[in-house]
């Protein structure tokens, strides 16, 4: 719906149904239908495994992710006098930031260069993943598909065109990730301090018997607490942030609905614009913290776990 | 709770687990691993030619104060050859200026000596033949032959005085 908008406010007017900003912004957000995915696939064991819009994000950033580093890194490593390009520099700068500031003081340096790789992946996945949820390609793709091809309603481009473009704000791939975090987190205590040593430095040892009765189910909770928290601070920062843009943005349409065509022009002119476009700078900021955070904190509980502090 | 935001997906994130953890596995092999040692040796280079150019200073360093050492020594070296061999010379010039006096003072002497000895060779002639004279001239005043005993007598005569003479 909003795509119509977006280009023409008279013709959203003129559409049949009213404009509806809470569904509206709910679909450039959430997933898309699980009755309608790209490619159905499943169900297996009672789970859906169909490629829907978040699936195909979530690969297409993996893609970008693996071409873009890989492509530098091969490049640079080709040259016989080893010069770094430009964007190998910027590469080479988010990954000794990672390994120096993120993973080396937390993890330590004799486990480096075992979660360097991991927790980069991560800080380039999220980055990316938030980033592109800025870059309205499917916006200027569906305003394409409405004025110039065409296509059929159950055309692969109207499947890609629907659903919000950030993986990141569903908090099933947010989940996904925190996930990984935990296992990552056993692993890690397990490989330095061994299978036993790791589930006994969960609580400190040496208190009176009743205190670990307390402790120890708070301990277990706190296990599971944390990659939740990361679960769900970056899904609610990034869908946050894309709400409150359409939102914003929908005022133009609601003022059009309310009063005028030339009220809801007036509006995006001298309000929605550009408070969208400030809030979207403020988005670049989030988008990075965001993955600056789930990056660090998952540093700091593989740390905890390698150097258990009791 | 029919909220599209708040699906619950387990295929969503067991894509994601998936996706993400072949992209970690892929990234490692072809990026990240050679990249990271790549890093690592440059720093080691970096490192080495740092220690390599401080070291190189130091020897430079080493050389200069070396070779400034070894200049102020050939300097005062040769200042010195210099002095003394011009106090070699002058010794031998001096040397050579008191030969050549004592030589001109030998000359001199000799020559001396000579004129003396040939005076005497010449007085003592002159002598000679002043006697010879004197007999010649005596015997043609006298124009005859005087007797032995005269002529004896004549001859001590003469002796006598030219011994007093000398």
């Amino acid at each position: 719906m909003i795509e119509q908008t977006h280009a023409d406010p008279q013709a959203a007017q003129a559409a049949v149904e009213k404009f509806n900003a809470g569904d509206t912004i709910i679909g450039h957000v959430a997933n898309s239908s699980a009755e309608h995915p790209l490619l159905h696939i499943g169900p297996f064991f009672g789970i859906d495994f169909s490629v829907t819009k978040h699936v195909f994000m979530v690969w297409a950033v993996a893609i970008v992710v693996f071409v873009a580093a890989t492509w530098l890194v091969r490049r640079y490593l080709a040259q016989d006098r080893r010069v770094p390009t430009r964007g190998m520099s910027a590469l080479e700068f988010i990954v000794e930031f990672v390994r120096d500031t993120i993973v080396a003081p937390n993890v330590g340096e004799k486990w480096v260069s075992t979660w360097t790789p991991l927790l980069l992946t991560f800080f380039l996945f999220i980055l990316t993943a938030n980033a592109v949820g800025l870059i309205p390609i499917f916006d200027v793709l569906s305003l394409l598909d409405h004025y110039v091809f065409h296509t059929a309603e159950d055309s692969l481009l109207k499947g890609l065109i629907h659903g919000g473009s950030t993986a990141t704000a569903n908090f099933n791939v947010t989940g996904g990730l925190a996930i990984i975090t935990f296992f990552a987190i056993l692993t890690a205590g397990i490989r330095a301090n061994g299978f036993f040593q790791h589930w006994k430095n969960l609580v400190p040892h040496g208190l009176a018997w009743p205190i670990y009765i307390l402790l120890i189910p708070m301990e277990i909770v706190s296990m599971f607490v944390r990659p939740f928290a990361l679960t769900m601070r970056l899904a609610a920062n990034m869908m946050g942030g894309h709400i409150a843009i359409l939102a914003i943005l929908s005022f133009v349409f609601i003022f059009a609905d309310l009063f005028s065509s030339a009220a809801g022009v007036g509006i995006g002119i001298g309000f929605s614009v550009p408070l969208a476009v400030a809030i979207s700078a403020l988005e670049i900021i989030v988008v990075l913290v965001q993955a600056y955070v789930f990056t660090l904190l998952s540093a700091v509980f593989i740390g905890m776990a390698i150097h258990a502090h009791h | 709770m029919n909220n599209p935001l708040t699906v619950v997906d387990p295929g969503l994130a067991i894509w994601t687990i998936v996706t993400f953890l072949v992209l970690v596995g892929a990234l490692k092999k072809f990026a990240w691993g050679p990249l990271l040692s790549a890093l690592d040796e440059r720093r080691a280079t970096i490192e080495k030619s740092v220690e390599d150019a401080k070291r190189a200073t130091a020897e430079l360093q080493q050389v200069q104060e070396e070779s400034a050492r070894l200049l102020a020594q050939a300097r005062s070296e040769a200042s010195g050859i210099v002095t003394r061999s011009r106090a070699d010379a002058d010794r031998f010039r001096e040397e050579m200026r008191q030969k050549a006096q004592e030589d001109a003072a030998a000359i001199v002497k000799n020559a001396e000596k000579e004129i003396q000895l040939e005076t005497a060779r010449a007085v003592a002639q002159i002598r000679t033949e002043a006697v010879d004279l004197s007999v010649a001239i005596a015997s043609k005043l006298l124009r005859r032959n005087i007797s032995a005993a005269d002529n004896e007598a004549l001859i001590q005569d003469a002796i006598g005085q030219f011994k007093q003479v000398q």
